[in-house]
């Protein structure tokens, strides 16, 4: 796969149009779905993953193979999705990283895992938090929502994330500690899901999403 | 709790990704912490779901016409010349180009105005004796002033 690469993005460098047409092809959907992750908007994420195919050609002939193909591309699309959100939104207040006590025990941790099971293809549960995942993923800030997208969609190490967000090993774990967090508590609500009782009372209000289960009562609950 | 603080974001950790002594002393604190034990347990079930649920999205759509505008915005980006650079920068060419399109229309519609009618009423001071010349299209005409008493 790799070498296929390889012999297209030399051809495209040589000026065959239809070989780099080849790599678009190749690569669209998930140039798309990790912008996608990032920006949350369908038309802004077909837009930032067209100029990444944009970028990747008027650069190729800096391009010398010694990273993936694949790596190269979707580092330059990650920043233009985050260069993308940030235009949108620069005054928003950056949380901090840092984990703490409040953090830690939000309640409910553990139901998920119940719930969903370990057969991740018969379980309709699954399947119903799967349409709603780009939803809560939607609900995350920009910097929880990248990193997270960032380990699942292109499956980077810690020091690959360190290394692509020019942030410290401890920070990018903290940082995934927080998404995934903020993710779960997400799910739980989307599942109607309530913890039978809260280990630590966190004291952290969370924003209601807007398209809850109701028929469980999830929302209402105590 | 404390050492919840320390452990907590090395959950999730792959094979490898932690140092050994660091992932050893991970897997005996969650013997030990059922609320870690918990938060590990909901980070294994939800693992690839995000990616799941991107890439269905992805697929989901129709990409029939990606690569051909992504194809025509290359052909833009490389277009030489003057003509080129304005498809490139079609903002920054707008946000240059307007203000001299607007300076010139300005220099243009004054210059056509003034040569409809005077453009001024010009007063000289000599020796005390005020003397009024008027702009007109036929060019510059003096009033000279009655002198007082005559």
């Amino acid at each position: 796969m790799e070498a296929d690469d390889l012999s297209l993005v030399s051809k495209a460098k040589a000026g065959d149009a239809e070989a780099f047409r080849g790599l678009v092809v190749r690569y669209q959907r998930k140039v798309y779905a990790l912008a996608l992750g990032i920006v949350k908007d369908t038309d802004l994420a077909w837009d930032v993953a067209q100029e990444a195919f944009v970028r990747v050609h008027t650069h190729l002939g800096a391009f010398e193979g010694k990273a993936a193909f694949s790596t190269w591309l979707y580092r330059i699309a990650t920043h233009l999705s985050i260069d993308a959100v940030r235009r949108e939104r620069r005054s928003q207040k950056d949380e901090l990283d840092d984990v703490n006590e409040a953090n830690l025990a939000e309640g409910g941790e553990g139901i998920l895992a119940t719930a969903l099971g370990n057969d991740p293809r018969e379980n309709a549960l699954r399947r119903e938090l799967a349409a709603k995942i780009h939803e809560a993923l939607a609900t995350l800030p920009e910097k929880h929502r990248t990193i997270l997208v960032l380990r699942e969609v292109e499956g980077l190490s810690y020091e690959e994330l360190a290394e692509r967000l020019g942030i410290h090993k401890g920070t990018v774990m903290s940082r995934l500690f927080h998404a995934r967090k903020k993710m779960q508590v997400a799910l739980r609500r989307y599942a109607g899901l309530k913890p039978a009782e809260a280990p630590l009372d966190s004291g952290t209000a969370e924003r209601p999403l807007r398209s809850g289960r109701t028929d469980s009562g999830g929302e209402s609950e105590p | 709790m404390k050492d919840c603080i320390r452990f907590a974001p090395m959950i999730g950790a792959r094979e490898g990704e932690l140092p050994r002594d660091e992932a050893k002393a991970l897997a005996t604190h969650l013997v030990e912490c059922e609320a870690c034990r918990a938060f590990a347990a909901d980070v294994a079930a939800t693992d690839g779901m995000v990616a799941q649920a991107l890439l269905a999205r992805a697929n989901a759509r129709d990409f029939g016409s990606f690569a051909d505008e992504v194809m025509a915005r290359i052909g833009r980006a490389e277009r030489p010349g003057v003509f080129g650079w304005l498809a490139r920068h079609r903002a920054a060419a707008t946000a240059t180009l307007v203000p001299v399109l607007a300076a010139l229309a300005l220099i243009v519609y004054v210059r056509i105005e003034g040569g409809r009618e005077p453009i001024a009423m010009l007063e000289l001071s000599s020796e005390g004796e005020a003397t009024t010349v008027i702009q007109t299209a036929d060019g510059p005409v003096v009033l000279l002033e009655e002198e007082s008493g005559s």
